[in-house]
């Protein structure tokens, strides 16, 4: 491990997790409690109280970090749990990578925390918001400031799921819940890369412990196996869990999809935090991917296609959340191309650019009308058109299909619902009948009963 | 080995179930039913807590009376008085009768006494009981086919427990020992022992399933009596059967559009962890799935019973369209969704600590079927969001349907605030249970010598000499 730091440093580390932590077991309690109802001003100062503590706390981490010339700020909690030889260790470090990220992390909830007060204002769900925001924020700290990949992949599903409820936060109608619905069955689904990754390293090292980088960057790793077939396995199986968080292809079809959530949390989520994980992950992870070129290739061609086919689709939307989670798939897609590379203080300042400039626009996105005419005005003309050097490269009767795939997000979700996920299910659906065959005929009562009917999974996830 | 306290709960509750006849009133009922249960957990947590172990009190012929089984087995019995407790406040007078009630209360008493000893003679008769007491309730014309199909499974059961038992008496080691996990496969629904279980969850009295499935009575049979009784390969393949079902039951629960069949298929699923993790041969695995086992009797308990307070208000539910709102019951949905999420290991609750001591045991010796067991999870994380999103969710109308009333919130919350601190504090729990160097205690030689070197424990007899030598069976001391 680094330099373990001791005193205050250490205290302000684990408290800048912990205070969050605690609101929202007090948001939780009092919402189950349904006591007499707290005040929307209470809630909002609580939660913000919260993060800005956070943010202070990290920020004096941070600067402190880069004034002293120190490596990593270390608090080891000892083990959570052991079992026999296992053991469980509850370790948060604040290093070059976290501490930036936990700062800029903690700043923007507090300032969503702000925001939203009044955007929500008398909103049934108020309360339900502030405690999803919450908990997302501890998820995040978590992820970020986790000294070793079992931690992270705690915060990592608490993430996912306030992402998920999120999404459906307006629950009484299907569109929302259909699409939180989806959005969770994809983390799901790329969750299975991260807890194996974790057990992988288990496997090889015995520890999924941070390490320093040594050279390959300057903040702490997950350590690596030394053989190239040891790092291409870390390597694939962490890709496969940075492809659910960032939307990345060909898996990202649940992003456009989750901007049915408040505009505030589709501003942090998908604008700024969420979508920016799966990089993080692939940047605690250099060595891994330097080890193999087959893993740095496939992060390079999953971000480059992404990007492409971010930017192809993201082109055509009529609307202006949709064109912005397009924009935010893109440069996803591009942040992994630079993780690839190896360039990796390029691809952590490009995360912080690309996080700060996409939360603006996604919050200011329901006034898109407004400001245009605002630009228009102070310009005293129309605004410019752009892509005009797409409509020169590409071959006018190439245009049209183009614009049609496009549109149709280049049937990708088609391909992915038809090709993969009804086959899984009416293969389960024809078991099941099967099984009820045999019940029915043990059971004295062939033919009384029908199959179960047509799956609801399948149709929730479209 | 006997132990005092569970049998002492056991006679309590069965005294007083005497008290509550057919002319009663159901809520009078259920109310002095959830007060015993309360007491006879709290009385439990505390007898885990002052008891000293394996300290003989006593004996009564060849067998040592103890107060309370020592580790992980002493919790068992609170556990019990839990899943009672949300059996019972949960259970609607719409869907349970009082005879209802009075059965689920003498399947608790039958699974306290069955864990109060490890005599596979005894074991074998309440084993055979609380098939009775099922079947008793089941008469209904309508649950005719469910009836002949507990009677097909669970007769099979006991009568395999039972030759288990006499290959023991006969030394027939590994036979006996194959024997035995057969039953235990009927009985907790492994593949391809669980077809009844799917009827069963369909079509009986939630309360009573939970009753019956909830304190997994035969997990506690193999941890008392054939915990290693098989060589190291013979108890992988088995081990991959529980693998197996939990995948299969996880991929078959998402394609349900049946509220209840799909419960079925997560339950089976369960068990099928708890089946993979007691053939492990690292104690971290073993240890995970004990912790699994409770798990399942809490979080899935809880979940199950939320189904029936909500079936109870909503009539039978399927899955295929959007039927609910959330706003309408909060209390009712959160406490579904935090109980799912229990049950499927998310964090912050028991069920994380399960499954990370299941999957980080199991990978040494088997990575690949722990990665099996990473996608049955996965896959039942997806089945418990899509059944809350269907059933909470997507409607603004409703049908006027009442949350949670204070006693079953009340019960509810007991279950809820033990997994969220023993998942917030699992260093605790481990300690309790496992011992301060988390030091995994397994009885072997329970019925038949161990094949392996575990260590020994669950009660005053347990000792290296003893667990290397012949098994031990009713009236061979």
């Amino acid at each position: 491990m680094m330099n373990a730091s001791s005193g205050w440093a250490a205290l302000l580390l684990m408290s800048l997790w912990a205070v969050p932590a605690v609101v929202v077991v007090m948001l939780g309690a009092a919402r189950w409690m349904r006591g007499r109802r707290a005040s929307e001003r209470t809630i909002a100062r609580v939660a913000s109280g919260a993060f800005g503590f956070a943010t202070l706390a990290s920020g004096l981490l941070t600067l402190s970090l880069f004034t002293n010339g120190v490596q990593a700020y270390v608090a080891d909690l000892g083990a959570w749990f052991t079992v026999g030889h296992y053991t469980f260790p509850w370790v948060l470090v604040g290093d070059a990578l976290s501490l930036p990220f936990a700062f800029f992390s903690s700043g923007l909830v507090w300032v969503i925390a702000r925001f939203s007060r009044r955007y929500l204002h008398r909103e049934d769900g108020f309360h339900r918001f502030y405690l999803m925001l919450s908990f997302f924020g501890v998820g995040v700290l978590l992820v970020v400031l986790a000294g070793t990949l079992d931690l992270i992949f705690f915060g990592w599903e608490i993430v996912g799921l306030t992402s998920a409820l999120l999404i459906a936060f307006f629950h009484e109608r299907r569109g929302p819940v259909e699409h939180g619905l989806r959005a969770f069955m994809t983390y799901r689904f790329c969750d299975v890369g991260l807890l194996s990754a974790a057990l992988w390293l288990h496997l090889e090292l015995g520890s999924s412990t941070l390490v320093p980088g040594e050279g390959s960057a300057p903040w702490s790793v997950l350590p690596t196996p030394e053989s190239a077939a040891g790092g291409l396995v870390l390597g694939l199986l962490l890709l496969w869990a940075a492809i659910g968080k960032a939307a990345q292809f060909p898996l990202g079809g649940w992003l456009p999809r989750a901007m049915e959530g408040p505009t505030p949390s589709s501003a942090i989520f998908y604008g700024a935090i969420s979508i920016h994980l799966g990089p993080y992950l692939l940047l605690r992870a250099p060595e891994a991917l330097a080890a193999s070129p087959w893993a740095s290739g496939s992060v390079i061609a999953i971000g480059a296609l992404t990007a492409l086919y971010g930017t192809f689709v993201g082109r055509v939307q009529t609307d202006i959340k949709s064109a912005l989670a397009y924009a935010s798939m893109t440069q996803a897609g591009l942040i992994l191309v630079e993780i690839g590379f190896g360039w990796s203080v390029l691809a952590l300042v490009h995360i912080v650019g690309h996080a700060a400039l996409r939360s603006l626009q996604i919050l200011r996105s329901p006034s898109l009308l407004h400001d245009h005419h605002h630009l228009e005005q102070a310009m005293g003309e129309t605004l410019p058109r752009t892509g005009v050097h797409f409509e020169r490269w590409v071959p006018a009767r190439l245009q049209p299909g183009l614009y049609r795939a496009a549109l149709e997000r280049g049937h990708l979700d088609d391909l992915l619902m038809e090709g993969v996920v009804a086959p899984l299910l009416r293969a389960a659906r024809a078991l099941d009948a099967l099984e009820l065959r045999w019940e029915n005929w043990l059971a004295g009562e062939t033919g009384a009963k029908e199959a179960p009917g047509t799956s609801a999974v399948g149709e929730g996830i479209r | 080995m006997i132990a005092l306290v569970p049998c002492g709960l056991a006679v309590f509750w069965l005294v007083l179930e005497r008290l509550c006849d057919e002319t009663r009133d159901f809520d009078f009922v259920r109310g002095r039913m959830v007060a015993w249960l309360f007491v006879s957990a709290v009385v439990s947590a505390i007898a885990v807590l002052i008891s000293d172990g394996p300290a003989p009190l006593g004996s009564i012929g060849e067998y040592t009376l103890i107060a309370l089984a020592p580790g992980f087995l002493g919790a068992v019995p609170g556990v019990i008085a839990l899943v009672g407790l949300l059996a019972i406040a949960l259970s609607e007078s719409i869907t349970h009768h009082v005879s209802t009630l009075r059965r689920i209360l003498w399947l608790l008493a039958i699974a306290m006494l069955f864990v109060a000893s490890d005599v596979a003679g005894v074991m074998a008769v309440l084993w055979a009981l609380s098939i009775v007491v099922v079947w008793a309730e089941l008469g209904d014309r309508r649950l005719f086919g469910t009836r002949r199909l507990l009677i097909l499974y669970q007769g099979a059961s006991v009568v395999l427990f039972a030759a288990a038992i006499g290959c023991a008496m006969l030394e027939q080691v590994v036979l006996g020992a194959v024997l035995g996990l057969a039953a235990i496969g009927l009985r907790e629904a492994v593949f391809p022992g669980h077809s009844w279980f799917l009827r069963f969850v369909e079509t009986a009295p939630l309360g009573l399933v939970v009753a019956f499935v909830g304190p997994q009575l035969g997990v506690y049979a193999h941890v008392a009596l054939l915990s290693h009784s098989l060589p190291d390969s013979l108890a992988a393949t088995v081990g991959s059967f529980g693998a197996l079902t939990a995948a299969l039951a996880a991929w078959l629960g998402l394609a349900q559009s049946s509220m209840r069949r799909s419960l079925a298929y997560l339950m089976i699923s369960q068990t099928g962890l708890v089946s993979f993790g007691l053939q492990a041969s690292s104690e971290v695995a073993f240890a995970g799935s004990l912790v699994v086992w409770q798990v399942l009797a809490l979080a899935t308990s809880g979940f199950a019973m939320t189904v029936s307070a909500l079936e109870a208000r909503r009539g039978a539910r399927s899955l295929d369209e959007f039927s609910g709102c959330f706003s309408r019951t909060p209390r009712m949905a959160a406490g579904f969704l935090m109980t799912g999420l229990a049950s499927v290991g998310f964090p912050m609750t028991l069920g994380f600590v399960a499954e990370d001591l299941l999957f980080q045991g199991s990978v040494e010796g088997a990575p690949v079927l722990a990665f099996v067991l990473i996608v049955a999870t996965g896959l039942n994380g997806m089945n418990v969001m899509h059944c809350f999103f269907r059933l909470f969710s997507g409607r603004r109308l409703h049908s006027g349907e009442l949350d949670l009333t204070s006693r079953e919130s009340r019960a509810l919350s007991i279950v809820l605030l033990i997994l969220l601190l023993a998942g917030l504090a699992p260093g605790l729990m481990t300690s309790l249970e496992f011992g301060e160097g988390g030091t995994v205690q397994r009885h072997a030689g329970g019925l038949f010598p161990s094949f392996s070197n575990p260590v020994y424990s669950l009660g005053v007899a347990a000792t290296p000499e003893q667990a290397n030598g012949p098994g031990r069976v009713p009236g061979h001391p």
